[in-house]
């Protein structure tokens, strides 16, 4: 008998904070897929939002403690683009020690974003999960063009019974959050985001979906206070069993 | 006032403290772009239908007019036919040897004005003069330094008899050309533009112009518009048989 | 509005941008327009992206022996009987423009398109000494008649309409005319023909120059590059150091994609190879050719952390498909470039405190880098900007203060262990059913969206069940 799979979660601290059940779902998901799951304690952040706004020295002191706590991981899975994109990508060049930089860019080797994860690794497009109605895609900036990854997510949505994937209308199009740049120029970005939720609107899907935390705060915010019936949810939850209203 | 000394020490200072970002070559060029600008030639002289073909398609996709004919003797009646269409009659020329061949007498039997480009040097009054006869001609007539098929484009060398203005001050650019003007791409117009280099033909000019369809602009609300400053219209003429050897 | 006003914060600029309606319909349907232009080009075009990839390597080759190609194409255009000058700065290019105007009696001068002229703000140092500058691109003539600055690099009125431009028309050249781009075009034609045949001096950029041979390229749509260069008796060609390639076969690497990127045109109407003053025998051309070569900050950065921005071939391309540019146009930046190498390009010319703001710009989507012809990393660049500002303590101290604070809750776990009970306490009053739709200090925030509360148990608190529930 082979012997499981082993990934470590990186929650990541928006999905800690603000949307612990995406963590969740992602949990159970890998389980059910036999993959055992572990959480290192303690780790916080990957440090991108001090990176992106210029902070550097901050940004490694916090990224290199997250390579400190995933040493021993065999995969690092993280539910969000962006992040994943920050240790593969960003986090090696930023490490002065040569020692840190070496284990993070052995880190980056084994860190995937989860729809990567799921088609990639476990080679699983099918899922169980099933759900009603139809679904539009977002793709976030990060995954899209950081980690050149558009095809994972659009087939496990594809193999999804019972559920309809629509195009969404210039889904490779920023949301607009970036990060401080949602409250740096609030205005702008409200009115990228106003344009988006038109083309979301205009699919007819019952939710969009999405792979990365700070898409979902702009996509859902923006949902909630227009009052729309359309929900912004995470792939994780939908794998899970979550059932958008037709 | 910066000295070129002072220009260029700057540059190499700055220069000095960096390798670059990564390691780079330039485009690998064609060591005797003449030997390989004859062999091209000689190439191309088996595909020419081809890329005639293909040439048509393409100019025809940025709004040239294509036309066909036997030879270059045929050339005066389209000409001719052009010009009638539209109702005027003056026309400005490349000199006869430019050309390959003396239409002048032809087109003035078919009604039309036609002013010729003198080769050599000419006193600036008379530069001036001349000038003006193209800026209020109705038609420019010239040949073609190359034909290229990927874009649908028109090389056009200025030179002694036969001036840029030509192809760019009337409203009706006609340009004349036989499959040894043909070319497929950008790529193999760079061998020839790399071969005119080394060894500059007598008369040879200051400009070199890739002329791809009539002048246009989007710049009022996107909508095109076509004769901004250059022709409205450019015909390209294709004459079966060769009119250079 | 025309000129941007600096002392007006940029997020006020951009607001006002964005309450311009005929500006917001225009940029909508214009950088729509040029995404898919652009799309259709490369898609019909498989050797598009290795092209890219050489003339990226072309642009970093160039630079790596700058000097030498900069000293083959200085004496070749000697050796035709060109001039070339030196300019360290904006304003000694203008002093070389002026001098070689004055020296040669110019009293009009007829300019191409030319990015790098608005940079050194040469239209207004021309008229200041009597020289009357006439700009020949249509969208250009349109700007200067309307006094304003261009509000994209190739599509300089693309934030006018034609309704606006008869009228401009009617007022400045005092002939009224139907509110039609074809019968306003012919009209600008006959204007502008004029102005070419009666002009003593034409001035130009230079969209490359080729080392070996020392050309100078002209990439237009309307012909006036041609026209500027072959019927006043000087020419003058304004020109960055970067803008040198090596060769007539790298040229026609950048050709073959750089119309692609800006119009999704596989080739501009005209691209017009210029060497040197006419030659003995021809009928037309300048007595004299001047070519400037322009510092005005690109050389410091040769070893700077803007370098890759020097291989900008100015297509415009990173613009369209930029969500900020798409939102406010281009005078809301402020500066002569906009949009994402705009940025980069402000902070090369006017240092890292003109873009104290500007490096914000961005939601660091990367959609430039997508579509740049060279590969530029903008986003990198901009994140580099960012990292100075702090670094130099450019950028507010309250904010410092806020990302020093963030960044000691993030590398303890014991402070961010700490911070969540913290957080749900105080968002207490302003939280109902999960969501917040006001709270101070995230009024940016939620005056437009609402924001989720701190999840009344976080995914670490809930750890530990989930742990059990999998064993």
């Amino acid at each position: 008998m082979t012997q499981a799979l082993r990934a470590s979660l990186m929650v990541t601290c928006l999905g800690d904070m603000f949307f612990p059940e995406v963590g969740v779902s992602t949990v159970r998901l890998l389980r059910r897929l036999g993959v055992s799951v572990d959480f290192p304690a303690g780790q916080t952040c990957c440090g991108q939002p001090l990176f992106n706004s210029g902070y550097h020295a901050g940004a490694a002191r916090v990224g290199a403690r997250m390579v400190e706590l995933f040493k021993d991981a065999e995969h690092v899975v993280v539910p969000s683009g962006s992040c994943a994109f920050m240790l593969k990508h960003e986090l090696p060049g930023l490490l002065r020690d040569r020692a840190a930089r070496e284990a993070a860019e052995r880190l980056a080797g084994r860190t995937y974003e989860l729809s990567q994860f799921l088609v990639k690794v476990l080679r699983r497009t099918e899922f169980t999960a099933s759900v009603a109605g139809r679904v539009t895609y977002h793709d976030s900036c990060h995954l899209l063009r950081g980690l050149h990854e558009s095809a994972a997510p659009r087939a496990i949505l594809r193999g999804l019974r019972g559920a309809e994937l629509v195009e969404l209308p210039a889904a490779d199009e920023c949301c607009g959050f970036g990060g401080s740049f949602s409250v740096r120029l609030p205005e702008v970005s409200s009115q990228i985001l106003d344009k988006k939720l038109k083309n979301v609107e205009s699919t007819g899907a019952a939710c969009v979906v999405a792979c990365d935390a700070g898409c979902l705060m702009q996509l859902g915010g923006g949902l909630r206070r227009r009052g729309s019936s359309v929900r912004a949810v995470h792939l994780a939850e939908l794998l899970d069993g979550e059932r958008p209203s037709p | 006032m910066t000295s070129r000394a002072e220009f260029l020490s700057r540059i190499r200072g700055e220069m000095a403290k960096t390798r670059g970002l990564f390691p780079a070559r330039t485009a690998p060029r064609p060591a005797e772009p003449r030997a390989v600008a004859e062999t091209l030639r000689r190439e191309l002289a088996e595909r020419w239908p081809a890329a005639l073909e293909r040439f048509r398609r393409e100019f025809e996709r940025v709004g040239g007019v294509f036309h066909r004919v036997g030879a270059l003797g045929d050339v005066p009646q389209v000409v001719a036919g052009i010009s009638r269409e539209r109702d005027v009659r003056r026309l400005v020329a490349w000199d006869a040897q430019a050309l390959g061949g003396d239409l002048l007498s032809a087109l003035e039997a078919r009604g039309l004005d036609p002013v010729a480009m003198p080769p050599g040097e000419v006193p600036g009054a008379e530069r001036a003069r001349l000038r003006q006869v193209v800026a209020q001609a109705d038609l420019g007539l010239t040949g073609v330094d190359l034909a290229i098929a990927e874009t649908g484009t028109l090389v056009v060398r200025s030179g002694a008899g036969r001036p840029g203005s030509t192809s760019l001050l009337p409203p009706v650019h006609i340009a004349v050309f036989d499959r040894t003007a043909l070319v497929e791409s950008l790529g193999q117009a760079g061998v020839f533009l790399e071969a005119w280099h080394r060894a500059e033909a007598p008369g040879a000019g200051a400009v070199v112009s890739f002329i791809t369809g009539p002048s246009r602009t989007a710049d009022i609300e996107l909508t095109l518009t076509r004769g901004v400053h250059g022709p409205k219209e450019v015909h390209a003429i294709f004459v079966e048989t060769p009119i250079h050897d | 509005m025309s000129e941007a006003d600096l002392s007006v914060p940029f997020r006020q600029r951009a607001g006002g941008a964005m309450k311009d309606a005929h500006l917001q319909e225009a940029l909508t349907i214009a950088t729509t327009k040029f995404i898919g232009l652009r799309r259709e080009a490369f898609a019909d075009f498989p050797e598009g992206e290795r092209l890219r990839d050489l003339a990226r390597e072309i642009k970093e080759a160039t630079l790596q022996s700058l000097d030498r190609y900069l000293e083959q194409l200085i004496d070749n255009v000697e050796r035709l009987g060109g001039h070339v000058h030196y300019a360290t700065t904006a304003e000694e290019a203008r002093r070389v423009i002026l001098d070689v105007a004055r020296r040669t009696g110019a009293r009009m001068a007829v300019k191409s398109k030319s990015m790098a002229t608005e940079e050194i703000q040469l239209n207004e140092a021309l008229e200041a000494a009597g020289i009357t500058a006439v700009e020949t691109d249509l969208g250009e003539y349109i700007i200067q008649l309307a006094h304003e600055r261009p509000s994209h690099i190739i599509a300089p009125a693309i934030h006018k309409t034609k309704g606006q431009v008869a009228e401009l028309f009617a007022k400045e050249l005092k002939r009224e005319v139907a509110a039609d781009p074809e019968v306003l075009t012919r009209l600008a034609r006959g204007e502008l023909r004029d102005k070419f045949l009666r002009a003593d001096l034409g001035i130009t950029g230079a969209n490359f120059a080729v080392a070996d041979t020392g050309s100078i390229v002209l990439v237009t749509n309307e012909g006036n590059g041609r026209m500027v260069t072959s019927l006043p008796r000087v020419h003058v060609a304004v020109m960055g150091i970067e803008k040198v390639v090596p060769s007539m076969t790298d040229l026609m690497v950048f050709l073959q994609i750089l119309a692609k990127s800006a119009t999704g045109q596989k080739l501009s109407v005209y691209t017009t190879l210029v060497r040197g003053p006419r030659r003995a025998g021809e009928l037309e051309g300048p007595d004299e050719f001047h070519l400037v070569l322009l510092d005005n900050g690109r050389i410091r950065q040769l070893a700077g952390t803007l370098r890759e921005a020097l291989y900008c071939l100015r297509c415009g391309a990173c613009l369209n498909v930029c969500p900020v540019y798409r939102q406010i146009g281009g005078h809301a930046y402020g500066y002569t470039y906009p949009g994402p190498i705009g940025i980069l390009l402000t902070a090369m010319l006017d240092g890292a405190t003109a873009v104290t703001d500007l490096a914000h710009a961005s939601s660091l989507c990367g959609a430039c880098a997508d579509v740049c012809p060279v590969r530029i990393d903008i986003p990198k660049m901009l994140v580099e900007l960012r990292r100075e500002l702090d670094d130099k303590k450019l950028a507010p101290w309250t904010e410092r203060l806020a990302y020093g604070m963030l960044a000691r809750v993030l590398a303890s776990p014991r402070l961010y262990r700490w911070a969540k009970p913290v957080a749900r306490l105080l968002q207490r009053p302003f939280a109902r059913n999960g969501t917040i739709r006001s709270a101070p200090l995230f009024g940016d925030w939620t005056r437009t969206r609402d924001l989720p509360a701190v999840a009344p148990v976080t995914f670490q608190e809930r750890w530990k069940d989930l742990e059990r529930e999998g064993s």
